[in-house]
């Protein structure tokens, strides 16, 4: 059974890749969201909120800027300067298309979060850690695409992460336990999920060695619904964080995996496998707050 | 022509000259390069490029399959003399 998102009731589409929830939708994402809370629960992860922008800085330590420029989206200021605010106010700041005519803009030293775990790295950067960290987060998350689509590929959308520091066996315990629950809950709920290697998605793939280093040890596997809709990730990123952001795990640089989940695409996979009436979606295992 | 001691033996200095922490009995034809880091990830690309200047022909890293740099020997057996191209 597949149903149309735009006509989904609780979803208002907007144009440049945002969606918003209401009614029934709105109580199916919460209720998703403390299934993974509930998952996070079993490693007494401790739970942060961050804030909305990331300091390009810490994303410079990844390379993200090398690796994913068509993704990113900065935030922009016009500079305080006041000639300069007069000229923005003096003529038309917006034009006919519904682009704004900006004026002389201020230096650009952040990002808007394009992945909720990012912020734990810059976090804890230079500890080290006698015991492995189990953490849980949930941002916006920011990525500016050629296209977009309900619930299934926006601007701004909710991701959920739960993650482990730690050596790397550690680490690796912690996304094959955590893998196999979710497998489980897939099986449960019947709702048909594949598992599949995937790369990140790099700007000029063949040239950037992160990327075939991907394909040559697969780090990355995607649960699939339909032919090709991630609607999360298990991810292990062996030392590059630990490397990247100096932390360590004993007398070892520390090694990082996170699982991340899509909010809007569980919710497009859901309504889409099970209809979009509420009374069809099956049981989750999780109780009303 | 490359024989299979040369080509190996070729591979074997780059790697110990690109990882100036890896010595030569730091490693054998068996270790799994990259899980092991004695091949970082950063330098995935420029073994490719290797590769190409060793056999003098291109290589297609979309049609490189997971493990085609596991070990010396792995790569060997896949870009050597008489090998499968690719892995």
């Amino acid at each position: 059974m597949s149903a149309d998102a735009v006509s989904l009731p609780g979803l208002a589409w907007h144009e440049n890749g945002q969606s918003s929830l209401s009614g029934s939708l709105l109580r199916l994402e919460r209720a998703v969201d403390r299934i993974f809370l509930s998952w996070a629960g079993t490693w007494s992860a401790e739970e942060y909120r961050f804030p909305t922008f990331i300091a390009a800085r810490d994303l410079a330590r990844l390379d993200y800027f090398h690796s994913f420029p068509h993704l990113v989206t900065f935030p922009i200021v016009l500079d305080p300067d006041d000639e300069n605010l007069r000229r923005f106010t003096t003529g038309e700041p917006l034009a006919d298309d519904g682009s704004v005519r900006l004026a002389a803009t201020s230096p650009i030293r952040d990002v808007l979060t394009p992945a909720a775990c990012y912020h734990f790295y810059a976090h804890f950067c230079g500890q080290a850690f006698a015991a492995p960290q189990y953490l849980t987060t949930r941002n916006t998350c920011f990525r500016r695409e050629a296209y977009y689509a309900p619930l299934r590929r926006q601007w701004g959308f909710s991701m959920r992460e739960i993650v482990c520091i730690g050596s790397a066996a550690e680490v690796e315990a912690f996304l094959e336990t955590t893998r196999e629950r979710v497998a489980d809950f897939f099986g449960r709920i019947g709702l048909p999920i594949a598992w599949a290697h995937a790369t990140d998605p790099f700007f000029n793939p063949t040239r950037n060695p992160k990327y075939v280093a991907q394909r040559l040890e697969p780090v990355k596997t995607e649960m699939v619904f339909g032919d090709d809709l991630a609607i999360g990730s298990v991810n292990f990123h062996r030392s590059y964080m630990g490397e990247a952001f100096s932390m360590r795990r004993g007398d070892e640089e520390a090694y990082s995996g996170c699982v991340a989940f899509g909010l809007e695409r569980w919710l497009y996979a859901i309504t889409s496998h099970f209809g979009p009436e509420p009374g069809a979606w099956p049981d989750l295992g999780v109780s009303d707050p | 022509m490359n024989t299979e001691g040369s080509f190996k033996k070729e591979l074997r200095d780059w790697i110990v000259v690109r990882n100036q922490k890896i010595a030569p009995e730091d490693f054998d034809d068996d270790t799994p390069l990259i899980q092991e880091r004695i091949i970082t990830s950063l330098q995935v690309l420029d073994l490719v490029l290797f590769l190409e200047e060793l056999t003098g022909s291109a290589v297609d890293v979309e049609q490189l399959k997971p493990g085609a740099f596991r070990s010396v020997n792995v790569i060997c057996a896949s870009f050597g003399p008489g090998g499968q191209r690719g892995g």
